[in-house]
């Protein structure tokens, strides 16, 4: 029941009983009313009674004064007669005002009226004859005859007015009866009436609260259990997860952020976020910002920094990554903050075996061209070897000797370079860039020469940048290799250096370019470039060349890009590496990634 | 008995003089070319015995002058000298012997002279003096 038809309900409960009660009211007055009517009229008789009761009796004085007066001839017998005359005059009156419309009775006062007047007369005449006459009794004869003529209309008229009066009264009796029954079935009907509304409406007002209150709790049970799901989901999730207030105190903790963080939800819960979840930087030791604080300010979702390790409760490590989000109400208002953070100590392990296995993959692509680059001179140090145990001319000796002396330093050089891509400082060296190319193109120099690559080298003049050399020499080896492979048979590679000068995105450093003739770089594949395991060689490359690449550069705080050359004469892929003078890296090592 | 002759083919001039030179010790007559069309002209001008080829040589690596020789005169032998060490499958299956360079001049003679001695039925040459230190 909606709340407008439960008003309506609710008023009809009141107005109608008393809509009710007033028709009742109305009818009883009614009742009342006709009941009093027929009273009247009964009074009205009784009244009539009286009148022609007391203008009886007034006869008879009247009569019995003459008679007395007959009889004794004393005027003092006359007084009655005297005395009624006034009265009867105005009986007369009352009665013709009582009896208006009632012509029988009109008609019988008049009879009775006509009939005094002529016994007035008769009397008159008699009290004006000479007394002694007066008791004749023919006179008396007549006399009494008019009167009784006159009683008898009188009475007539009673009997009549007793005979309406009987009517009436029987009209009085039924009236008062019909009012009592109307009275009684009218309340009878008006209660049961009344019973039977109120029982319907508070049925169905009561069978609405019914209704509603298995609603609520249907509802409530919906709620529960859609809570119970969502308490199952998180607490299900593969990441870890805390929620806490907006002040940061600690308000949910799935199992995975327990197993973690080494804290139960039990005696986390309420506790400030830093205390449970205590994360410290991976190399400074330094503790990291509250993400809280972090997301409070900027009311956005931030992932954590980099190297972020999270210290449990039991002092065990967890390289974590995570992200940190604001929960916000409905109205927008931030009412906590969520964060979803994961283990990520084997995927760091196994980025950093990845790193390693590149470092031998570039040593792999180098095997053969160093294999050749050492067999060649040993070959001839065995060969001159052979010949100097058989030769005893001394100048055809120390010719071989010399000779013996020259590839041997040719090998030694080879092994060096090979050496410097693997032996590395603790910290940053001042590089000289040229110097670090022109190595890394020596130990390439039998693969350019097999594929009769055309290679033009613009990196004349000392440049010098901070940094390691090993992880730089693997980069240009990386990024050479690619441009030979990418030219093909006959290609070209040409490879530019320039200070770049300091910016405002970057300061002083060098920008190395490596560009060749080879297909170029399609759109989607540039894209994706830079992501490990992202190869365009099939089955030769691990795709992890230039991931590594892009990890060592940024390190040293500089940046790698590829366009597809707009340059007709050179169409090809075109990297640019820009390294700064100042690097930022701190050790050697994996790079960011 | 006539004496062998040689034809060396290799890109590094100053290991291939070296090398001419221990051949020539040994009692071969040697002629060199330092890449592989020249090696090519030498190989159909002249009447060679058997060829000492390096693989890894810019513009026509071994394996196609052996392919070269091979269509011309198949019956001369042809020994793959290399530093490489990925040889292609073909072009071992195309040369008699293969020889990975570095592995000593002691090796070289041996295996040139059971080469020779397996195609052309002729007595391995005697070097002038026995072995080397």
């Amino acid at each position: 029941m909606r709340l407008p038809e439960f008003n309506r309900t609710l008023r009809q409960l009141v107005t109608v009983p008393i809509v009710l009660l007033i028709l009742m009211a109305g009818f009883l007055v009614w009742q009342i009313v006709a009941a009093t009517t027929a009273q009247t009229a009964l009074d009205h008789s009784d009244q009539v009674t009286a009148q022609l009761q007391e203008l009886e009796s007034l006869f008879i004085d009247q009569e019995t004064g003459l008679r007395g007066f007959q009889l004794t001839g004393d005027p003092v017998m006359l007084d009655p007669w005297k005395a009624a005359a006034g009265p009867i005059e105005m009986h007369f009156a009352n009665l013709r005002a009582m009896l208006p419309g009632d012509n029988a009775q009109l008609k019988s006062l008049g009879d009775l009226e006509t009939g005094y007047n002529e016994w007035l007369g008769f009397a008159n005449a008699v009290l004006n004859q000479n007394p002694t006459a007066l008791n004749a009794a023919g006179m008396n004869q007549r006399g009494k005859a008019m009167m009784d003529g006159i009683r008898g209309s009188a009475a007539a008229m009673l009997r009549h007015e007793q005979n309406i009066r009987a009517e009436r009264y029987h009209h009085a009796r039924w009236l008062q009866r019909r009012e009592l029954l109307s009275l009684l079935v009218s309340a009878v009907l008006v209660g049961i009436f009344l019973a039977m509304f109120s029982r319907h409406h508070v049925h169905a007002i009561s069978a609405s609260y019914l209704r509603q209150i298995a609603e609520i709790t249907e509802r409530s049970d919906q709620l529960f259990e859609s809570q119970q799901w969502f308490q199952t989901t998180l607490e299900s999730i593969g990441d870890a997860v805390i929620a806490c207030s907006n002040r940061g105190a600690v308000t949910f903790m799935n199992a995975v952020s327990e197993k973690l963080t080494g804290w139960t939800i039990a005696d986390a819960k309420g506790k400030p976020l830093e205390k449970v979840f205590h994360i410290v930087n991976e190399q400074t030791r330094q503790r990291c910002d509250n993400p809280v604080e972090k997301v409070r300010r900027l009311k956005q979702v931030v992932g954590l920094a980099n190297h972020t390790v999270l210290i449990g409760r039991d002092g065990r490590e967890y390289v974590i990554d995570d992200s940190a989000a604001p929960i916000t109400s409905g109205d927008g208002k931030m009412i906590g903050v969520v964060l979803v953070f994961r283990d990520v100590t084997e995927e760091r392990r196994v980025q950093t075996a990845l790193v390693a296995s590149e470092k031998l993959a570039v040593a792999g692509r180098l095997a053969a061209s160093i294999a050749h680059e050492i067999h060649n001179p040993l070959d001839s140090v065995a060969n001159l070897h052979f010949l100097l145990a058989e030769e005893s001319d001394p100048v055809k000796r120390a010719e071989y000797l010399r000779l013996a002396q020259q590839e041997l330093s040719r090998t030694m050089q080879i092994s060096r370079t090979m050496l410097s891509l693997y032996r590395e400082p603790k910290a940053p060296i001042q590089i000289d860039l040229s110097e670090l190319i022109e190595g890394v193109l020596l130990l390439l120099d039998r693969r350019l020469q097999h594929q009769g690559i055309a290679l033009e080298t613009n990196i004349a003049g000392e440049l010098m940048v901070e940094g390691f050399p090993a992880e730089l020499r693997q980069v240009f080896t990386n990024l050479i290799v690619n441009a030979i492979e990418a030219a093909g048979v006959k290609g070209r590679v040409r490879i530019r250096m320039e200070r770049a000068e300091s910016g405002e995105l970057q300061g002083a450093g060098a920008m190395i370019e490596v560009a060749d003739s080879g297909p170029g770089i399609a759109p989607e594949a540039a894209r994706r470039l830079f992501q490990p395991f992202f190869t365009t060689k099939g089955v030769e490359g691990t795709g992890l060349g230039l991931w590594v690449s892009m990890g060592i550069v940024q390190k040293h705080g500089g940046s790698i890009s590829v366009a597809t050359s707009a340059d007709t004469d050179l169409p090809g892929a075109r990297i640019q590496v820009y390294l700064p003078a100042r690097t930022l890296a701190q050790q050697a090592g994996q790079p960011a990634a | 008995m006539s004496v062998p002759t040689i034809l060396c083919i290799d890109d590094e001039a100053l290991g291939l003089e070296i090398r001419k030179t221990v051949l020539e010790r040994a009692g071969y007559q040697v002629l060199v070319a330092t890449d592989g069309p020249a090696g090519l002209s030498i190989f159909r001008e002249r009447n060679v015995d058997g060829v000492v080829l390096d693989y890894y040589m810019p513009e026509m690596d071994g394996g196609v002058v052996a392919e070269a020789m091979r269509r011309e005169r198949p019956a001369v032998p042809i020994m793959l000298l290399s530093a490489y060490i990925n040889l292609p499958a073909e072009v071992v299956t195309l040369v008699d012997v293969t020889l990975l360079k570095g592995e000593g001049p002691l090796e070289l003679l041996e295996k040139l002279r059971l080469m020779l001695g397996a195609k052309n039925q002729s007595p391995p040459p005697m070097p002038r003096s026995g072995g080397a230190a």
